[in-house]
């Protein structure tokens, strides 16, 4: 399957043209400090730093993250498909895959019970659970994780 | 002048040191990652507000986002000087650095006419409306030339040398 994927004209492309591979790495770094960028002063927020900011407006910001992921799916996948047997077999990559996989999912959860609660914890009815803080320092340690794996693959080729 | 400094960057401990410790390098980029995300996050969610947008958050609230923006930037100044260090002769000739240093140094000063023009009058505002033309165009200023830099320092490694 990963060498079917390896002649694909989008590999190809990434993987033999000039600038193929530069644009999806560099299209790649902006939607990784999208995705971390936003995510990590969510979770601070959540951890009790910038306390000014209202829950409220991190629904918004959301999705601006999630457009970030899309935007590193995307490039993400050219860059996989270009060298895609190597990458299958590159512990590094693993790391990393494992860690967006699960960062994501937790994402998905962290945001319901933002939607569900950002005006409670902003008008201060309620504020966020244990439960809430544990999710946040996990999804913390789990992007952190994903830029160490991506930034030693190259090391490990 | 660019050669003296190279020579003598070359020709220090620090430079060797940086290239005989292996894993080093390595770590500094991770280190240099995660505080691009620290700069770039904090600034989008600043000028996205500044721009007029989320008008859920109250603009004061971007100044409390202004540390965390500085930190990651002083990670990352601290972390791109020691690759410099480490191999001068590449970069001083690379255009994609050269381009990424002048796009640090139009966001630099896009930073000070925020802190000149805006910063003074911005509690005058009201916390959850629109901004004013000038706000915007700071803001777009400031994302652009962000995202250059996060661009051009990713094409480093692949662009020609002069």
């Amino acid at each position: 399957m990963f060498e079917w994927l390896e002649y694909s004209i989008l590999s190809i492309w990434v993987g033999e043209s000039l600038w193929g591979y530069p644009i999806m790495l560099s299209f790649h770094v902006v939607g990784l400090a999208i995705v971390v960028g936003i995510f990590t002063v969510f979770n601070f927020r959540i951890l009790g730093f910038f306390e000014s900011i209202e829950y409220t407006a991190f629904v918004e910001f959301f999705k601006l993250a999630w457009f970030g992921l899309l935007l590193n799916a995307s490039s993400g996948f050219a860059l996989f498909s270009s060298q895609a047997t190597i990458f299958v077999n590159n512990i590094p990559f693993l790391v990393k895959i494992s860690a967006i996989l699960l960062g994501s999912i937790l994402a998905y959860f962290i945001q319901s019970r933002l939607r569900a609660f950002a005006y409670e914890w902003d008008v201060k009815i309620s504020r966020p659970s244990r439960k809430d803080i544990w999710f946040a320092r996990t999804s913390l340690i789990l992007w952190v994780s994903a830029i160490f794996g991506g930034r030693l693959i190259a090391y490990y080729l | 002048m660019i050669e003296i400094l190279v020579q003598f960057l070359e020709s220090s401990m620090l430079n060797n040191w940086i290239l005989s410790t292996a894993w080093f390098w390595p770590s500094l980029e991770i280190i240099h990652f995660v505080g691009l995300s620290l700069l770039l996050g904090s600034m989008l969610i600043i000028d996205v507000r500044l721009a007029g947008f989320v008008k859920a958050m109250n603009i004061m609230a971007t100044h409390r986002l202004l540390p965390l923006a500085g930190v990651g930037f002083f990670i990352n100044l601290i972390t791109g000087m020691l690759f410099f260090v480490g191999d001068p002769a590449r970069y001083v000739v690379n255009i994609g650095f050269q381009i990424k240093m002048l796009l640090i140094l139009i966001a630099g000063l896009n930073a000070l006419w925020f802190a000149l023009k805006i910063s003074p009058v911005i509690m005058n505002w009201d916390p959850y409306g629109d901004t004013p033309f000038l706000a915007k165009l700071i803001a777009y200023i400031s994302l652009i030339s962000w995202v250059g830099v996060l661009l051009l320092g990713r094409l480093i490694p692949y662009v020609g040398s002069g």
